[in-house]
């Protein structure tokens, strides 16, 4: 015989499942730290990858002159304004991240665990 | 207003039932559109500028996911960008790379307003997206019309500095890449819109969570007003030599398609059929969930009881009345062909329809919604001539 109820309940957790659940499943796998932390980690490669080629185009930018000019400057102060401004980018970046990441795993934990209510509802159903 | 809502409620329909034919022919013209506009506006390269070309890729799109119609049109801008010369298409590259690096990673979802927002601003209707996007996403929204204000100055910057560019020869490389730099990072028109677009976003998005009456209305009027505000202000600042008319225009543009959307706000959240499997350890389960299009669902039932006397023989009217518009008074509903002698009481029952069919989670977003009219009823044999309704009882709603 069929429950209906069973049914019903198996229904809307498999629709979840295959709609919003598969993202929130894929972040609410990890433990907070870990996911943030992987978030964070590949925010600062984007911001690396995004400074490199702003500073690329920096040099480019006046290119002639940087050439020229490249064995009268201060190698040793240029050097240290670069890693001045990456660090303030990656820095700025990186705190960005883990707030959205922060927020983002808050909301997917919510939603998983009306999720796994339905799953102990359903358990439930099962023992009787 | 009723014969709104029931064209809303019968496009909801046709939708439904034809939503794998209709979204496919959606996403094939707004990519054609996208690409055509492209093409028009920029046009250097004359292998891609050719309706083959656009009607083959706007095909892919429409059976493709929206992400690639945002890249299609990326690639069709680079494109046009290598045409005129390297490093163009070099900064085009960079401005894309950064965006995707910085802002799209966050807001993948809404990469399609990075598509729209330029092409909105090329047909001079600038103001529609942020407060469409306050309207009905988040105050993240900011970020992607931000996004899709670069892109249109970087095109325009390109479009502006072109004849410059091709002027220019090989050897110049640098000379190129330093004026289109120069022609986006001393952008202050750039940065006023950015900031214009975004503010209006965020006020918008606040206006319209707020528990008032007609909350999405004043939130679209705030939006437009300013965002032409803040456009003026910039203007008189940077001088950046807007057209007060088109602004204005484009206003009026605005309020116009925020209706529209506000309209049809809750065929967004159209939940579609779905199917499903799943086993247990008696069955295997295969599922269609259908969902219930919206039906009006007596809430309120009102009897008004009248003692009256009625002259036998009256002649019976035709029943068969809709949902009727509100402000006119009720009738009563009767089969054809009775006729009774006069009786001396008549029981009116008034059905009002339940809200359609909003999922609970958004019942309380719109406070200010008008309902439709109801349906009267008369129970017994009671029949009444129509001028005399009116003075029975009143409309209630």
């Amino acid at each position: 015989m069929l429950n209906e109820e069973k049914v019903i309940l198996m229904t809307q957790m498999a629709s979840y499942e295959e709609n919003e659940g598969k993202k929130n499943m894929a972040i609410g796998r990890y433990f907070r730290s870990d996911y943030i932390t992987i978030q964070v980690l590949k925010s600062i490669l984007c911001a690396t990858i995004a400074y490199a080629v702003c500073f690329a185009l920096f040099i480019f930018y006046d290119f002639e002159n940087f050439m020229q000019d490249i064995y009268k400057m201060d190698l040793i102060n240029f050097g240290r304004n670069v890693l001045l401004y990456y660090g303030i980018t990656v820095v700025v970046y990186g705190a960005a991240s883990y707030l959205i990441c922060s927020l983002r795993y808050a909301k997917a934990k919510k939603s998983l665990k009306c999720y796994y209510n339905n799953l102990k509802k359903l358990n439930s159903i099962y023992n009787e | 207003m009723t014969a709104l809502l029931e064209l809303r409620e019968s496009l909801k329909k046709i939708y439904s039932r034809n939503e794998a034919f209709i979204l496919p022919v959606i996403k094939f013209l707004l990519s054609f559109i996208v690409l055509s506009i492209i093409n028009g506006k920029m046009g250097y390269m004359t292998k891609v500028d050719n309706m083959a070309i656009v009607l083959i890729v706007s095909l892919m799109c429409s059976f493709l996911p929206t992400g690639f119609m945002v890249f299609f049109a990326m690639i069709f801008v680079l494109l046009h960008m290598y045409a005129l010369s390297m490093e163009t298409a070099a900064v085009g590259l960079v401005v894309f790379l950064l965006l995707y690096l910085l802002f799209l990673r966050f807001t993948a979802k809404e990469a399609l307003v990075v598509v729209l927002t330029p092409i909105l601003c090329m047909i001079k209707l600038p103001c529609v997206m942020p407060v469409a996007m306050g309207l009905i996403g988040t105050p993240a929204s900011c970020v992607s019309v931000g996004c899709g204000v670069v892109v249109y100055y970087l095109i325009q910057t390109v479009i502006t500095n072109a004849p410059t560019i091709n002027s220019m020869g090989a050897e110049e490389a640098t000379a190129k890449l330093r004026l289109l730099i120069d022609g986006m990072l001393g952008n202050k028109a750039m940065l006023v819109t950015i900031a214009a677009f975004a503010i209006t976003v965020i006020v918008v998005y606040l206006i319209r969570r707020m528990s008032v009456d007609h909350s999405w209305t004043i939130a679209m009027i705030a939006g437009v007003m300013i965002e032409v505000l803040i456009l003026l202000v910039g203007d008189l600042m940077y001088d950046t030599n807007l057209s007060i008319l088109s602004v204005l225009l484009g206003a009026v543009v605005t309020v116009i398609v925020c209706k529209i959307i506000e309209f049809f706000r809750f065929c967004l959240d159209y939940s579609r059929s779905e199917k499903v499997q799943f086993e247990d350890d008696e069955y295997y389960y295969y599922v269609k969930a259908v969902p219930k299009m919206t039906v009006a669902a007596p809430t309120n039932t009102v009897k008004k009881i009248n003692t009256q006397r009625r002259p036998a023989g009256q002649q019976t009217r035709t029943s068969g009345q809709g949902s009727r518009p509100a402000g006119q008074s009720s009738r009563s509903m009767q089969s054809t062909g009775r006729t009774t002698e006069g009786t001396a009481r008549s029981v009116v029952t008034e059905r009002t329809p339940a809200r359609n069919g909003v999922p609970y989670g958004q019942q309380n977003g719109y406070r200010g919604y008008e309902r439709s009219g109801g349906r009267s009823v008369t129970i017994g044999g009671e029949h009444t001539n129509q001028q005399d309704d009116s003075d029975d009882y009143e409309e209630l709603f």
